[in-house]
């Protein structure tokens, strides 16, 4: 098609009007060499040939090569303009052309668009912060409600704790009450006074415990507790703790029974007074809860480490209640359901001890399954060898018999009978014991003692009368009596002698030499 | 003296701070309000570089990525070093200066360049965690925490890739 000269001409005006353009011709090093348009319009008016365009047009920098280039919007301090090069030859024609108005139509829309885009950035974080601090909130009140339980159940705890207490407390502290009043009473017999004194006194006793054990807890909780490690005979240990423990199973008619494997050393070093109350503690426990079968006592020992176990054929402990067993203040015999009451506070002492030693306990049980508590303690072997004394102590070097003599001594009250035992074994004194009148007649007559002890009031046959027939009988060996009733009551050409109860060891030791 | 010559593109997603940063470097301002760039922004400023060299950089602050039309590749035909931009409070951007790098280079070959973390003055709304950064510094040679709007940072970086520029075009005159 062509176009006619009027049509080209208009096409040609109206479109330079509108673009104005510019065109330049450069050399290689990028001289302007002559040109054409409105220069001004573009801030380059005032050129002259020869001069260096890189200032004045540096959008040149990196364009000038072999291929014709156009570059849309380029935006420079003299507003935005299309660029166009032409290579020829060893020169570039330039052309620049307004792009001001189109610029401003693609600026408008683009901003528009960004500027959503960025408010949606601004809003996804937004979001984000806010789900953060959702996120937060619901974890602080996690924890709060945590806590909140927690303390509720510490609450529980202690009042539990302190229901069990008063249950413990109320037994012994009802009979201290009673015999109180028995001993109390206007036409009360002598009889009556001493059985009230002594329920009073093992009642005190039990309470004493139950105190002692509360308080060892508190003790063990508080961190006063310290570590005596020091090498000891572990047979001697256990020696003890069957000696306390076989009598209480026999009881109960329970087997019982301690074994010892081959490879666990003579002595070791350990705090043998934590092992020995945790011993104490896991076997009354099994002994206390195990109403049929046995409990045992396996101890073994490895690469330095101690291994008691106790094992029991009780009613076991549920798996659910295996964890809080050794909470303090509780317990998982349920008291209410009629179990065996006692304080929970034995277990929660034995791992403490065990902690305090560096050790572990270990709880394997299945609900009606028995009982296995396996403690573990660093307990290294010894190369001290066993001491040959005991660890209790002597009596003083002026009581020791002077002469090798048997003592009778007539008794009820079995911890007068073990004590005097213990001081007159150990002063050297062979020794026959007797619970009743009758039986001190007898035995006084049959093995002919050096001397007799004789509490007065005896079951079967009292205390003074037994004595009068032993005279009676030609027996003269002297009879010292043991009384805590009004000693010028007695009659003092049957009686040697006479010690009022409660009976003081040294005393009794000096008295018994004074007659020998 | 000598007086040289050298075109840096200045790469990046849209608003990070392009332009903003162009116009701290050569005119020591800062705006907050954002205006869209379209095409291409030209500037120029003369560095001193050691050894009594005057560096001349023609800065084209290219317009960002957008949807409706990708970087114009056009502009960056020349260019002696490139300055890549993210944005520290979002962290997406930091991926458009990775595709952006990848594309140029792949066209016109590797060249030097400074990647600016910019905005650290708005350090509320930071997105990149010190392992990020980290990472980016294994990943980028020359990062550099920047703020337009404080100026951090900015002039160090800069001056660090005409350095750049000058030992690989211009070895004679180090
Ligand atoms: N606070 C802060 N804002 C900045 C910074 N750099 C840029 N901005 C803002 O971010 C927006 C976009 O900046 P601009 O330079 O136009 O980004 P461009 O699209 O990459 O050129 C503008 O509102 C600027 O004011 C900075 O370092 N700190
Ligand atoms: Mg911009």
């Amino acid at each position: 098609m062509t176009f006619p000269e009027s049509v080209r001409s208009y096409l040609e005006s109206d479109y330079s009007t509108q673009r104005r353009p510019f065109c330049f011709q450069i050399d290689s090093d990028c001289r302007v060499l002559d040109w054409w348009g409105d220069a001004d319009n573009y801030g380059l008016g005032g050129l002259t040939a020869g001069d260096d365009m890189v200032d004045r047009a540096p959008f040149l920098i990196g364009h000038l090569g072999a291929d014709a280039e156009k570059l849309p919007f380029v935006t420079t301090g003299n507003g935005t303009v299309e660029v166009h090069i032409f290579p020829e030859g060893d020169r570039y024609f330039v052309i620049v052309m307004d792009a001001s108005d189109e610029h401003r139509f693609h600026q408008q829309r683009q901003q528009t668009a960004n500027e959503l885009r960025l408010l949606h950035a601004a809003q996804q974080r937004l979001i984000a912060r806010q789900r953060a601090l959702i996120g937060d909130l619901v974890e602080a009140k996690t924890e709060l409600e945590h806590r909140r339980k927690e303390a509720e159940r510490a609450n529980e705890s202690k009042s539990e704790f302190i229901a069990m207490m008063s249950h413990e407390f109320r037994t012994p502290l009802s009979s201290i009450v009673n015999y109180a009043d028995l001993a109390l009473e206007d036409d009360t017999s002598v009889e009556n006074i001493r059985k009230s004194a002594e329920a009073i006194s093992r009642a005190a006793r039990h309470m004493n415990r139950l105190v002692e054990t509360v308080l060892d807890e508190a003790r063990l909780e508080a961190g006063q507790v310290r570590l005596h490690e020091t090498p000891f005979e572990l047979n001697r240990l256990l020696d003890d703790i069957a000696t306390i423990m076989a009598p209480l199973a026999a009881e109960k008619q329970l087997s019982f029974g301690i074994y010892l494997e081959d490879r666990v050393p003579e002595m070791v070093v350990a705090d043998d007074a934590c092992l020995r109350q945790i011993l104490i503690n896991l076997l009354g426990n099994a002994i206390k809860f195990t109403e049929s079968g046995g409990v045992r006592l396996d101890v073994s020992w490895a690469d330095d480490v101690l291994r008691v176990a106790v094992v029991d054929t009780g009613p076991g402990i549920a798996i659910e209640d295996q964890e809080r067993i050794f909470d303090a203040f509780e317990r998982a015999a349920d008291t209410s359901a009629g179990g065996t009451p006692g304080t929970g506070l034995g277990l929660t002492i034995t791992l403490g001890l065990a902690r305090l030693m560096r050790g572990e306990i270990d709880l394997v049980s299945e609900r009606g399954e028995g009982c296995k508590v396996t403690v573990m303690v660093p307990a290294p072997a010894s190369a001290e060898t066993p001491a040959e004394e005991t660890a209790l102590p002597e009596p003083a070097i002026e009581y020791r018999a002077m002469r090798p003599a048997t003592i009778l001594v007539c008794d009820d009250d079995e911890d007068l009978l073990a004590l005097a035992e213990y001081y007159l074994l150990r002063a050297g004194y062979g020794m026959l014991i007797a619970r009743d009148g009758r039986e001190a007649v007898d035995k006084a007559l049959a093995y002919s003692p050096d001397l007799v002890l004789m509490d007065i009031n005896t079951p079967r046959l009292p205390g003074s009368d037994a004595a009068s027939e032993l005279r009676a009988k030609g027996f003269k060996a002297p009879i010292i009596a043991l009384t805590a009733s009004d000693i010028r009551k007695l009659d003092m050409k049957t009686f040697t002698n006479s010690l009022r109860k409660p009976i003081q060891m040294p005393r009794l030791l000096a008295r018994i030499q004074d007659h020998l | 003296m000598n007086q040289f010559s050298a075109k840096v593109c200045i790469l990046g997603d849209f608003a990070v701070g392009k332009t903003s940063t162009v116009e701290r470097f050569v005119n020591n301002q800062f705006s907050e309000k954002y205006l869209t760039t379209i095409g291409v922004k030209i500037d120029t400023k003369d560095v001193s570089l050691s050894g009594d060299v005057t560096l001349k950089l023609v800065l084209w602050d290219v317009a960002g990525t957008d949807r409706f039309s990708g970087v114009e590749f056009a502009y960056l035909r020349g260019a002696s070093g490139y300055i890549l931009v993210a944005d520290g409070t979002r962290s997406r951007t930091i991926s458009a200066v990775r595709t952006l790098k990848e594309q140029s280079f792949d066209r016109y070959g590797e060249l030097p360049s400074v990647f600016l973390l910019n905005k650290a003055d708005l350090t509320r709304e930071w997105e990149v965690s010190d392992e990020d950064q980290r990472r980016l510094s294994e990943e980028f040679a020359n990062v550099y925490v920047t703020s337009a709007k404080t100026g951090d940072n900015v002039t160090a970086a800069l001056g660090r890739l005409g350095e750049m520029i000058a030992e690989r075009d211009f070895p004679k005159t180090q």
